[in-house]
């Protein structure tokens, strides 16, 4: 039988070229992406898609959705974000939603949320709400809410509501309390109210389960921590504080803190010895202690901008300590040797400014040709031959298919890296070799190896490369751990050499 | 929608007094991460630009601009400053 409406809906649905030419039944379409089509109404004969799963109608300029559109029975992920919201349609109510984006809207009245007992995800970000005290269900399946940048001033009511929420982000909003009835908030792990004015935090707050906290940017002036049993990262920065304590019992299982911009005098030492991450930044610390030996974990340490003359010998003795930001303190000589003995692999006191990475120029062929016989020296597989690798970077930079970046220190090439495009029948499509990657030895664990791939790995996306390949020596036991941390896969594949003339 | 000249001169720092093209640049030139290197821009540690420049420092990790996103994040921001009258600024 003729269906007139699918048939007029069909084609309204092609010009966005948001149907599948194989669709010839509206029973057909369950995924839907109408996004970013400047649209400002949909067609009332949306309802006919009874079949319709998930539809993606974000960045438009849609206020209102047609009613038909709650014959929609299996709809289940909607994604409004980015539109012109105000109200959200009362007709929701009647659909099963498990997941709804309305990030981004004018949003000030949610009520129609009330009856919407099943969404587990649900994103209200960006909007302009001042309330949700009556605006969840009673025993609702939330698990991942996000209620960021709004203007909520207070969450009493509403949290009594939120007892399955795994995921809770309340940042930016102008809460100036966490009150008792937090303690209802019983499967959370994860919470965000940084970008508040927060004051006061209750009790009932250290009982929780939670094992990921950021309170930054907010007025906190005094806060004894204690308990939080499973908490594993906790972010403090920028609250002036007067007063700020640790318990024994705090955090046993901690792995990352953060107090940046905190006014503290004193570098207080958390209870975990599993600590990975300490950050005391920006504050008025004058003393590291000794013991921060117990830390046998800890991999950063971050007491940049402080009053330290003084750090302990026992910092040497932190042998997985790889990242160290001590810039703008009044270190001693002393102090330094401690540094130079622990050698961490980035660290800022070595770091030098003003560093560019820029396309190669002609002028800088020689200096890379130069810079070659640094990374020969270390694969065993090449010879330095400095009239050979001139002969080849020249030839290189002149190659229509071929990129060459150079980190350069005002005139000074101090890094580079070539890629080179192939063919692969694998990928079906061009892919990047990527070769010669080497920096200064001077010039080292400041970065600029990571800045020369970020900028390559950018230009490949730039050209649509389905891949970038490289090869490393398998002696060079730090290229290959860079690699790795850059998310390069090592392959099955090994290289072979047949030399032909 | 704004053109990409328009996007670069927007004001995206009051305090660091920073265009979108200085955030750019300063980003450019560090490999400092964004924690460190927003104090680079702002030149303090309040958190008011954070998103904005939070959002400029991913795009320029992954080397792909979108000024729209831009301009959007900035012009949110301004709007909730005049929305709140100066209480959350």
């Amino acid at each position: 039988m003729y269906n007139y409406e699918w048939d007029r809906l069909k084609t309204w649905l092609d010009q966005y070229g948001a149907l599948d030419e194989s669709i010839i039944s509206p029973q057909q379409v369950t995924r839907l992406d109408l996004s970013g089509h400047s649209l400002k109404t949909l067609p009332e004969s949306f309802g006919v898609l009874s079949k319709l799963i998930a539809l993606n109608l974000s960045n438009n300029k849609l206020s209102s959705l047609p009613e038909s559109l709650q014959n929609c029975t299996h709809l289940s992920n909607l994604d409004l974000r980015r539109n012109s919201f105000e109200v959200l349609p009362y007709f929701l109510g009647e659909l099963e939603l498990r997941s709804l984006n309305a990030s981004g809207n004018k949003l000030g009245d949610v009520s129609v949320l009330k009856r919407c007992p099943h969404i587990r995800v649900l994103d209200m970000s960006t909007n302009l709400l001042e309330s949700v005290d009556t605006i969840f269900a009673h025993n609702n399946d939330l698990q991942t809410l996000n209620l960021s940048s709004n203007y909520i001033k207070d969450m009493r009511a509403a949290f009594g509501e939120l007892s399955t929420v795994v995921r809770l982000n309340l940042s930016g909003n102008l809460l100036k309390e966490l009150p008792q009835s937090i303690s209802m908030l019983e499967s959370l792990e994860e919470f965000d109210c940084s970008d508040n004015q927060l004051q006061k935090i209750d009790e009932a707050f250290f009982t929780l389960d939670v094992e990921k906290v950021n309170l930054s940017s907010n007025a906190l002036s005094t806060l004894r921590l204690y308990e939080l049993d499973s908490l594993e990262e906790m972010v403090l920065d920028n609250n002036a504080f007067d007063f700020l304590s640790m318990d024994e019992s705090f955090a046993p299982h901690l792995r990352e803190f953060s107090c940046d911009g905190c006014a503290l005098e004193e570098f207080l030492l958390p209870s975990s010895t599993a600590l990975e991450l300490l950050c005391y930044s920006s504050n008025a610390i004058k003393i590291v202690p000794n013991a921060i030996e117990r830390y046998t974990n800890l991999k950063e340490l971050d007491i940049d901008d402080n009053e330290i003359e003084a750090l302990p010998d026992s910092l040497a003795n932190l042998s997985y300590l790889n990242t160290l930001y001590v810039n703008g303190n009044p270190l001693s000589e002393a102090s330094k040797k401690i540094i130079a003995i622990r050698n961490p692999e980035i660290c800022d006191m070595n770091m030098k400014t003003g560093i560019k990475i820029l396309r190669a120029s002609e002028e800088d062929l020689a200096q890379m040709a130069e810079l070659l016989s640094v990374l020969f020296a270390i694969e065993t597989d090449f010879s330095i031959d400095y009239a050979k690798q001139y002969a080849g970077i020249k030839q290189l930079h002149a190659h229509e298919g071929a990129d060459l970046l150079v980190a350069k220190d005002e005139e000074i090439v101090v890094g580079m890296i070539t890629m080179q495009r192939l063919i692969s029948s694998a990928e079906g499509g061009f892919v990047g070799q990527i070769e010669d990657l080497v920096v200064k030895e001077a010039y080292r664990k400041m970065g600029v190896g990571s800045r020369l791939i970020n900028k390559m790995r950018s230009i490949a996306q730039e050209y649509d490369y389905k891949r970038i390949q490289l090869a490393a020596d398998v002696d060079n036991a730090n290229a290959l751990q860079f690699y790795n941390r850059r998310g390069f896969h090592k392959t099955h594949l090994s290289i072979y050499h047949y030399i032909v003339s | 929608m704004k053109e990409k000249q328009e996007i670069l001169a927007m004001e995206i720092c009051e305090c660091g007094q920073k265009s979108v093209a200085d955030a750019i640049e300063i980003f450019q030139d560090t490999s400092l991460p964004f924690k460190k290197a927003k104090k680079l821009v702002t030149e303090c540690n309040k958190s008011c630009c954070r998103v904005a420049l939070l959002k400029i420092y991913d795009m320029q990790q992954f080397g792909r601009f979108d000024y729209d996103e831009i301009a959007y994040v900035i012009e949110q921001r301004l709007e909730r400053l005049k929305r709140l009258g100066g209480e959350d600024a």
